[in-house]
């Protein structure tokens, strides 16, 4: 076993659960450093999105990755949770199963909306993140770039990849329009400023919103993002002000507490004076209480709310899946039998160098035999010898390719290993 | 032609318009690529029997639209069917016919059990018989708008509580739209139902002075239930305007609307089933089944 992983996501995990289990950028390379601590030798990539929590691990022959119990009690101790709470909702692969399911994440078919964009982005943010927390490897760094390169596959070659929905395009077309008429005489808050706000954002321009403020714990990245996404800075102390003076809310905090309680939205209603508001809590865990979806004119939905929407999208495109998952199949054979034949790679080579060297020291002691050979009849007989060489190595060479399209060939590098004496 | 116009009956248009409905309907089984075109087909030959069932009343009976209870309600049906068609065309994936068209059958039901007896008239009052009941004609319009949207505002608004993604080829107009719909609907059924009201108390006038007909006593149960309409229509205007701006008062606005409607055809009930001196000619005892307009 050198590849394994454990995860789970919105089908497996409970909202609730997934919050506390959710890391944030600092989080994940804080739990990265502890991996490397508590697994030396052993690569590991931390996946954390809205929508799934997954931990890859990799290991070789001598160091072989974390078991599914040790990663399922590692992610329970980085975030506090009760390992028994953990264990039955996240599953677990090795090997060629990582591979394959790496590969689908990153093509976006196991995304909530399927063949989303979003997650390529998330993928290399978690590759950068292991990355800059040194728990990269060789290992991992071929499964990433290789699930990256299908990512890109499935989005050029399929119809997945035209006409791409996301959760935010839905929450626009879906639950926004069926509230408001027209944006462009609107007002809209952006609580925050994570990657799938700027893309709500985006939908929202092109339904014609125009007025747009971006409240941020830090008043100078609200400016930035506000100059970048021409809107309209404010710090979070405005919060209740401009929350009562808005009609749609966009809220993708890093906070792992709800920045608007119900008491802290109490008098905000009051001031609001019966206009509806729409509130699209993008954030794991949510910014908004729940409690709040429940007041008058309040239409509040959460990632978890908007899965209905996406399966129903899923479905439509489920027509699309086959020439996908063919790809990914494709891609995930390319992988495991380039990665097994890694293992055979030093033993061709000593293979090939073993008979080098010995019809070398022939041909020169027949040349020492025949000193009357010219330089055209020596470059024919080494030629024969070359030629020779090859056909005789030949068959074991092609044997061990087609071993290594089923896994690790290790009887047959070990038959070749005595029959060649072949040193490691 | 002549005589193929003449034998158009209610139950054409009846069965064009429940076909329409029926394919309306289905929206929410299956979906269907004919299905549109089919339901514009039975909805626009609906509106054309209709039509021509009333051109050819008035061409032969003398039956002008609004001159007897019957041609009121029919008149008051082929509005909203108009309505239906339009809208249907401007938006296909609307489904606002399942939610006028049975408006319209109901109207057409009414106009069924109603009197086709024509209203008195005499050429010193036909003027404010007509203002009369064209203005009840528009409040009741009004209402019915203004409920139909508040149906639909409800319907959507269940829908995006439940968080569910709407159905496709089933996309309903924003909340938005919708409340603005039904609190316009208010205040203008308000408005032409006193404007109503005001007339015909001016074209009762009009007659007991001149003795042309005979007038209406205020104890009418026709003058009594326009009195409780109109009451109702302008408290809720008042209401509608007051909570406008208070948390939960769209809905509140909404369900107004319906209580609009509800007394409204309570209203039509009475008048349907009530005895009456209204619009009755001066020398016949008093008359059943004739309503307001």
């Amino acid at each position: 076993m050198t590849l394994a992983f454990v995860g789970g996501t919105h089908r497996t995990v409970p909202l609730p659960l997934r919050e506390q289990l959710a890391f944030s950028a600092e989080q994940a390379a804080e739990a990265l450093a502890r991996f490397r601590d508590q697994f030396p030798g052993r690569e590991g990539v931390l996946l954390s999105t809205c929508n799934r929590v997954e931990l890859y691990a990799a290991g070789d022959n001598e160091s072989a990755p974390p078991a599914r119990e040790q990663l399922v009690l590692f992610l329970a101790e980085c975030r506090g949770i009760d390992a028994g709470l953990l264990a039955p909702v996240l599953s677990g692969e090795n090997d060629e199963a990582v591979v394959r399911h790496l590969f689908s994440v990153a093509s976006g078919l196991d995304s909530m909306v399927l063949g989303e964009p979003q997650i390529v982005a998330q993928v290399k943010q978690a590759w950068a993140i292991a990355q800059d927390s040194r728990t990269t490897g060789p290992l991992t760094g071929e499964m990433f770039q290789a699930a990256l390169r299908t990512a890109k596959r499935v989005a050029t070659e399929t119809a997945l990849g035209r006409e791409r929905l996301s959760i935010p395009s839905i929450a626009v077309s879906d639950f926004v329009s069926g509230v408001f008429e027209r944006l462009d005489d609107k007002k809209v808050l952006l609580i925050g400023a994570g990657k799938m706000a700027c893309e709500t954002l985006r939908y929202l321009r092109e339904a014609g919103a125009r007025d747009i403020t971006i409240v941020n714990r830090t008043l100078e990245r609200a400016q930035m993002l506000a100059a970048e996404l021409r809107a309209r800075p404010a710090t979070i102390d405005r919060l209740a002000a401009e929350l009562a003076a808005t009609d749609l809310v966009v809220s993708t905090t890093g906070a792992t507490e709800p920045v608007i309680t119900a008491d802290f939205y109490r008098p905000v209603e009051e001031a609001r004076g019966g206009r509806p508001l729409v509130i699209l809590d993008l954030a794991i865990p949510r910014d908004f209480d729940p409690a709040i979806g429940a007041r008058p004119d309040v239409w509040l939905y959460s990632i978890d709310d908007l899965g209905r929407t996406c399966e129903a999208n899923r479905k439509s495109r489920e027509k699309q899946l086959p020439a996908a998952v063919a790809i990914i199949e494709e891609e995930t054979r390319r992988f495991m039998r380039d990665l097994h034949h890694r293992w055979s790679g030093p033993v061709i080579e000593q293979l090939r160098a073993g008979w080098s060297e010995t019809g070398d020291a022939e041909l020169e002691r027949l040349f020492r035999r025949l000193p009357d050979l010219d330089d055209a009849a020596r470059a024919e007989i080494r030629q024969s010898f070359q030629r020779y060489a090859a056909k005789m190595l030949h068959v074991p060479l092609a044997s061990l390719r087609e071993e290594s399209r089923l896994g690790p060939p290790h009887g047959l590098l070990d038959a070749l290993k005595r029959l060649f004496d072949l040193k490691e | 032609m002549l005589e193929f116009v003449s034998r158009i009956s209610i139950i054409c248009f009846v069965a064009s318009y429940a076909v329409a409905l029926a394919c309306e309907a289905s929206r929410l089984l299956f979906r269907s690529g004919v299905r549109g075109a089919v339901m514009v087909v039975f909805a626009a030959a609906g509106l054309v029997a209709h039509t021509a069932f009333l051109v050819w009343r008035a061409a032969t009976e003398a039956a002008i639209p609004l001159s007897s209870p019957f041609d009121w309600y029919l008149l008051a049906a082929w509005m909203l069917a108009a309505g239906s068609l339009a809208l249907t065309l401007a938006t296909p994936r609307t489904p606002i016919g399942l939610f006028i068209l049975p408006v319209v059958l109901a109207l057409i039901g009414a106009a069924t059990l109603s009197s086709r007896a024509p209203f008195p008239q005499s050429p010193a009052t036909q003027v404010w018989g007509v203002i009369h009941g064209s203005f009840n004609l528009a409040a009741s319009l009004a209402v019915a708008a203004g409920a139909i949207a508040a149906v639909m505002w409800l319907f959507q608004a269940g829908r995006l509580a439940r968080k569910q993604a709407p159905m496709r080829g089933f996309r309903m107009p924003s909340l938005e739209r919708l409340f603005e719909t039904t609190r316009h609907a208010m205040t203008v059924a308000a408005w032409t139902a006193a404007a109503g009201f005001t007339s015909g108390i001016i074209l009762n006038a009009v007659n007991k002075q001149r003795g042309l007909l005979e007038t209406v006593p205020w104890t009418d149960p026709v003058v009594l239930r326009m009195a409780m309409l109109v009451s109702w229509l302008i408290i809720a205007a008042v209401i509608a305007g007051t909570v406008r701006r208070r948390p939960g008062g769209a809905r509140t606005i909404v369900w107004l609307s319906l209580v609009s409607f509800a007394v409204l055809a309570g209203s039509i009930v009475w008048g349907l089933v009530g005895d009456t001196r209204h619009g009755v000619p001066p020398s016949t005892p008093a008359a059943g089944n004739e309503v307001a307009s």
